[in-house]
């Protein structure tokens, strides 16, 4: 099973979920599950501008009772 | 007896000592430096040439009569036992506690970062560096001057830009911007966290000749390839460069460790700044975890809140922030509190006067805050960003 690193970022406002992705990302090795969880709703198109932008993978993105969980497999790290 | 100890005299530790005095508590102070520097103040010697000696002050000079100043390094904090230790041993009790011991600068988070700075300097680790990096930007004829960050959470977000703002605005009078890029690389989405303020900012920058990398976090620094390579993967080649350091809470030990969080800052109670779990002790300004801006602003109003408390008032903080960006002859401020994101600031003159009159006010505000509360009360109130949602 690869790594999966969880990251609480609900009740944080922009700019804090992607704060708190970019360091997950930094620890995180190649191929780990990133998933984060918020509730700021600019996270949505902001997680997805970010996994393009970085060549990482978005593997699920759903929001639930306003909470945002978004999966992202590190694919754009050597 | 009642002894209200604070902890370091930065901004919000120098607000709150001598508020306190100011209305007849007796309180300690503890700090482990001489002198105290007015921070922002970097970014005018590192740029603009400043002399340090206006941005730096001996603390002793910054005190009322009835604050007890101590010199010394606070080691821990048992909150159970309202216990302080220092490292040379001593001990203090309190009745309260306000800690303000700031953020600490992790500069062995990023490789080469230590070598740059020693090279070079920056505009965050003091006021010598600050020189350092001024007696290189003069001497800058060719190349690229980049300025950029290690992580995404540091003091005063808008630093960067004005870190470029003002060396562009430096090397246009120089004749050298053409030879010289100024490129700041932000860790950011857009040119600044917040996309209404980063609508307002860009065009500035474009204007002013500063050319912009966003995603980009650094991630390491070949001092010698001069090479900054980012987590995003990308690199930038620089003749000069100045990296912001990943913060960290202060470095000393807390008892009970719950209340610090992942990354060493003391959890607070974000409206009373109490510690969590306890109604004895309070953190504010950059060693809090509280979710604003790490600033001089946050930190004083903070200590205006904790200072009413203790005399009985239900004051909370409101998350308050007006980070001014600074351009040439113009400066911006990033205005937002808790649950109101920051509002459309434009770039003008008046605010660039009232921006300089914030900063020839700052040694004053420190000593004789119940003088200047009126004034900033009066501000803070017209800028509300709900007053102002619209625009300013
Ligand atoms: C380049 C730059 C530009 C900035 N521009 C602005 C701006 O325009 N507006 C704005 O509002 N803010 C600005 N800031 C941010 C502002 O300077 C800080 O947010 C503010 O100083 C925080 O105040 P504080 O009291 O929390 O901490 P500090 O002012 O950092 O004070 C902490 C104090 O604690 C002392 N200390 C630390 N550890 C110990 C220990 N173990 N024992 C004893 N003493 C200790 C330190 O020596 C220090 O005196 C800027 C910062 C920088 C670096």
């Amino acid at each position: 099973m690869s790594e999966r690193i969880t990251v609480d970022a609900r009740g944080m406002a922009c700019p804090g979920p992607i704060t708190k992705l970019v360091r997950a990302y930094r620890k995180a090795s190649p191929g780990a599950l990133i998933e984060v969880l918020a509730t700021d709703p600019g996270f949505k198109p902001d997680v997805e501008a970010w996994a393009k932008r970085t060549g990482n993978e978005i593997v699920e993105l759903a929001e639930e009772n306003g909470v945002i969980r978004a999966v992202i497999r590190v694919t754009g790290k050597k | 007896m009642e002894r209200i100890l604070v902890l370091g005299a930065g901004t919000g530790g120098l607000v709150a000592a001598n508020l306190l005095a100011s209305h007849g508590y007796p309180v300690t102070l503890i700090e482990k430096r001489e002198t105290h520097l007015f921070q922002p103040g970097m970014l005018w010697i590192a740029f603009q040439g400043h002399n340090p000696s206006r941005y730096t002050r001996p603390v002793k000079e910054l005190v009322r009569p009835g604050v007890e100043l101590v010199h010394g390094e606070v080691a821990g904090i048992d909150l159970g036992d309202r216990l302080v230790r220092l490292a040379d041993g001593r001990t203090f009790t309190y009745t309260t506690l306000i800690i303000a011991l700031g953020a600490h600068l992790d500069y062995d988070a990023t490789p080469g970062h230590r070598e740059l700075v020693e090279r070079y300097g920056d505009f965050y680790s003091g006021a010598s560096a600050a020189e350092k990096m001024w007696s290189h930007l003069r001497e800058l004829t060719s190349g690229r001057l980049v300025i950029a960050a290690a992580d995404p959470l540091y003091k005063c977000p808008p630093a960067p830009h004005k870190a470029a703002f003002l060396a562009a605005y430096t090397l246009k009078r120089m004749g050298r911007l053409g030879s010289v890029e100024v490129h700041l690389a932000l860790p950011f989405l857009h040119e600044y966290p917040s996309e209404v303020v980063a609508r307002i900012v860009a065009p500035k920058l474009e204007d002013d000749g500063v050319r912009v990398s966003t995603l980009f976090t650094v991630e390491s620094i070949d001092v010698r390839e001069g090479k900054i390579y980012s987590l995003e993967g990308e690199e930038l080649d620089f003749s000069l460069a100045a990296v912001i350091p990943a913060h960290r809470g202060p470095m000393i030990r807390v008892e009970p460790g719950e209340v610090l969080d992942e990354d060493g800052f003391i959890k607070v109670d974000k409206y009373r700044l109490n510690v969590e779990g306890y109604d004895d002790a309070y953190a504010i300004g950059d060693s809090s975890n509280a979710p604003t801006s790490k600033t001089g602003v946050t930190a004083h109003l903070g200590a205006e809140v904790v200072v009413d408390r203790i005399m009985g008032y239900d004051s909370r903080f409101n998350g308050r922030t007006n980070c001014p960006i600074v351009a040439d002859g113009t400066a911006s401020f990033v205005i937002s509190s808790y649950g109101h994101p920051p509002v459309p600031v434009k770039f003008t003159r008046f605010k660039r006067m009232l921006e300089d009159l914030f900063i020839a006010s700052y040694w004053s505000s420190l000593k004789y805050p119940e003088r200047w509360a009126p004034i900033f009360r009066a501000y803070f109130n017209a800028t509300d960003p709900r007053v102002i949602s619209g625009g300013w």
